[in-house]
């Protein structure tokens, strides 16, 4: 079970009030090299060289060079693989995890236990034939470079190839020093394969496989066939062409193949999608163990997500145009610095509306139903929908003019025509609505989304007003928070609630955007 | 200057006229930049091309003097009486633009750090822009063009602040 070098085998019991001082630095499962020869993980990087060098060199192109180049690739491949993880190791300390590594330049990284901020544990297809997990520790950027810029990719430890309960310690352990309960440590060096966390398991969410049939209609999945389509044509490009099947068939009507194609087109993409749909979210689960929600999900790589549920700030209930039709919805945490945001918020990757609501609802206070926004936004809404439009045909109303060439105005009319529905459509999803102790605010048509965030969350306010906005008499206010996307935005509100909103919906200092004439605080300069 | 109200309270405090000096100035620049590309096409691009080159021969050039009118002699005015600033007991709050204009307000408990820049231009006219930064990508406000003492103190004096009332809820 444990890998060589481990401190701790398992059923070692550890004297109680004695810690493992200092503790020893742990290695990963050798099976890692594997996985790693396999995939070419270490070797990818010797590409830029190899290539030029051969192309140097120059190769015959018989059959046995073929081969010795495959087994050269091997070795150098197992080589690298081997090496790199000779040299890899790391510590989970009782202040801070380290991360030892490099083949020739030693690189150290140490993240103190109090910024770790959730952690992932992943299985991608060999990982698990071979009984291991990736663990990704997220750890909050450092002090003033996390200043407005989010955390980063870089500011994450990578721990590859551990076996599935060494990770599951791991977790346990990390996380548990990090919320400062004292020395655990039975806990901590028990490399039992039993899951070591006590804590009951509440379910929130489980994935049903009928909500698989809702991927066509959303435009992420959507991506999923198209990409692999475009991949297949490069294929086919790159096959010579006298191992191409010949389709000349029987001549048929242009209209009738018109026709078949598109309906080919449509059951590929649909097909894609819910194949997307499926690899990615298999037997997705949420459930709530102590402080955090975990979510686990994935049919090739299953991937454990962990979120601390003191972090999150509020939901996001995403439900573009094709998901309304069918009452589909996604549901996405608004967590602090969460590296990735998009992909680990996921709380509910799809499903019906209602249970996204009720998981929202469960996460944070509904802050009641949405207030509308005024007509002259819907006219905003309606004027701007309609401007690209009314551009093209200004455009072809001059080619007609000047060429005789007709298509583009019927198209800028046309375009200009579907304006009004599009623009009413988008003024129908403005909102925006306060409670106790959150509020809400909805954008978008196309892809709708409606923020919910605790009122704790707003670190600061930006009211904008255009010249043409402040002509009709409204504003849009951003609400800065530091999750998610950084800014929600509650556009084209009547400017004279915006300062009553921001009061409503942040805490006491946002008084100091009342119109109310007041006498500056001269004395803290 | 419009005769709807805000939507929200004006900042106190404007900035030095130095400011407008440096406006006019930036302007100036891209006045010189826009003059360049401008004669260039007058110059290389020949007249009898055809299509609607004829009609951006002239165009082009009376649009160019226009925006110059405006960004040398009107934009530097308009933008100081809109561009204020006030730092308050619980937050900093900034109004910039000229014809959209955008309020921010930051409260100090929230405030991660804060930068002073000097930029070349802004160094020559001894003003300076203080950044503040909060853990939101969008919650940033910047106080352009203070007198670079000025800016110092309040950079100082903000920094100092959130330190002592930083809260964790971010």
């Amino acid at each position: 079970m444990s890998a060589p070098g481990e401190p701790t085998g398992p059923g070692e019991v550890p004297v109680p009030g004695q810690t493992f001082w200092p503790p020893q630095p742990r290695r990963t499962s050798p099976r890692i090299v594997l996985v790693d020869t396999a995939t070419f993980r270490q070797a990818r990087q010797l590409v830029p060289i190899a290539v030029p060098a051969l192309a140097g060199i120059g190769l015959g192109g018989g059959r046995w060079t073929v081969v010795a180049l495959v087994v050269a690739i091997t070795l150098v491949s197992l080589a690298t693989a081997a090496l790199a993880w000779w040299r890899f190791s790391y510590l989970d300390g009782p202040a801070a995890v380290v991360v030892t590594r490099g083949l020739v330049s030693r690189s150290t990284r140490t993240v103190p236990n109090d910024r770790i901020r959730g952690i992932e544990i992943e299985a991608p297809p060999m990982h698990r034939l071979l009984g291991l997990v990736r663990v990704r520790i997220d750890a909050a950027a450092g002090g003033s470079s996390s200043a407005g810029r989010g955390a980063g990719k870089d500011e994450e430890l990578l721990i590859d190839g551990v076996p599935r309960a060494e990770g599951e310690r791991l977790r346990t352990a990390v996380l548990t020093k990090r919320s400062r309960v004292p020395v655990p440590t039975a806990d901590d060096v028990d490399g039992a394969p039993a899951r070591p966390d006590p804590e009951p398991e509440e379910e929130f969410a489980r994935f049903d496989n009928r909500w698989l049939l809702y991927a066509p209609l959303v435009g992420g999945y959507l991506a999923v066939p198209v990409a692999a389509v475009g991949a297949l044509s490069r294929i086919v490009d790159e096959v010579p062409d006298r191992l191409l099947p010949d389709v000349d068939g029987p001549a048929l009507d242009p209209s009738v193949v018109a026709v078949l194609a598109v309906v080919v087109a449509l059951v590929v993409l649909a097909a894609g999608a819910v194949i997307g749909a499926a690899v990615v979210n298999w037997r997705f689960r949420l459930v709530r163990r102590g402080g955090s929600l975990i979510a686990v999900r994935g049919l090739l790589t299953r991937r454990h997500t962990e979120l601390e549920i003191d972090r999150i700030r509020g939901v996001a209930v995403a439900d573009g145009a094709g998901m309304r039709l069918v009452g589909a919805a996604r549901l996405n945490g608004l967590v602090t610095g969460l590296g990735d945001a998009q992909r680990r918020g996921q709380l509910l990757p799809l499903g019906p509306r209602a249970q996204a609501e009720a998981l929202s609802r469960r996460l944070v206070d509904d802050p009641g139903p949405l207030t509308p926004h005024p007509a002259s936004a819907r006219r905003r809404r309606i004027a701007r929908a309609m401007a690209a439009g009314l551009l093209v045909t200004v455009a072809g109303a001059v080619l007609t003019v000047t060429s005789g060439w007709w298509p583009l105005l019927v198209t800028g009319v046309v375009l200009t025509v579907l304006g009004v529905p599009l623009g009413l459509g988008r003024y129908a999803s403005l909102g925006h609505a306060t409670g106790r102790r959150s509020f809400a605010v909805r954008v978008g048509w196309l892809v709708r989304e409606r923020a919910v965030l605790e009122r704790r969350a707003v670190v600061g306010w930006e009211v904008k007003q255009s010249w043409a906005q402040r002509r009709a008499g409204l504003a849009s206010v951003v609400a800065c928070v530091g999750a998610g996307r950084g800014g929600y935005i509650a556009m084209d509100m009547a400017a004279d609630d915006v300062a009553a909103f921001a009061v409503a919906a942040s805490e006491p200092w946002a008084e100091q955007l009342l119109p109310v004439p007041r006498e500056p605080d001269r004395a803290m300069r | 200057m419009t005769v709807a109200p805000a939507p929200v309270r004006e900042p106190a405090w404007s900035l030095p006229r130095t400011a407008i000096g440096l406006w006019v100035t930036e302007s100036l620049i891209g006045v010189v930049i826009t003059a360049l590309v401008v004669g260039a096409l007058l110059i290389w691009v020949p007249a009898d091309l055809g299509g609607p080159v004829p009609f951006l021969r002239w165009a082009v050039p009376v649009v160019a003097v226009l925006d110059a009118l405006i960004a040398v002699f009107v934009r530097p005015w308009l933008k100081h009486r809109v561009y204020r600033w006030e730092v308050t007991q619980d937050a900093v709050y900034t109004r910039t633009g000229w014809l959209s204009q955008t309020w921010t307000l930051v409260p100090v408990s929230r405030i991660q750090t804060v930068d002073v820049t000097r930029g070349f231009l802004q160094q020559l006219f001894g003003l300076a822009t203080v950044a503040v930064f909060t853990a939101s990508s969008q919650g940033t406000v910047r106080i352009w063009h203070l007198e670079h003492g000025v800016a110092q103190r309040v950079a100082d004096d903000l920094a100092a602040r959130a330190e002592r009332t930083r809260d964790q809820a971010t």
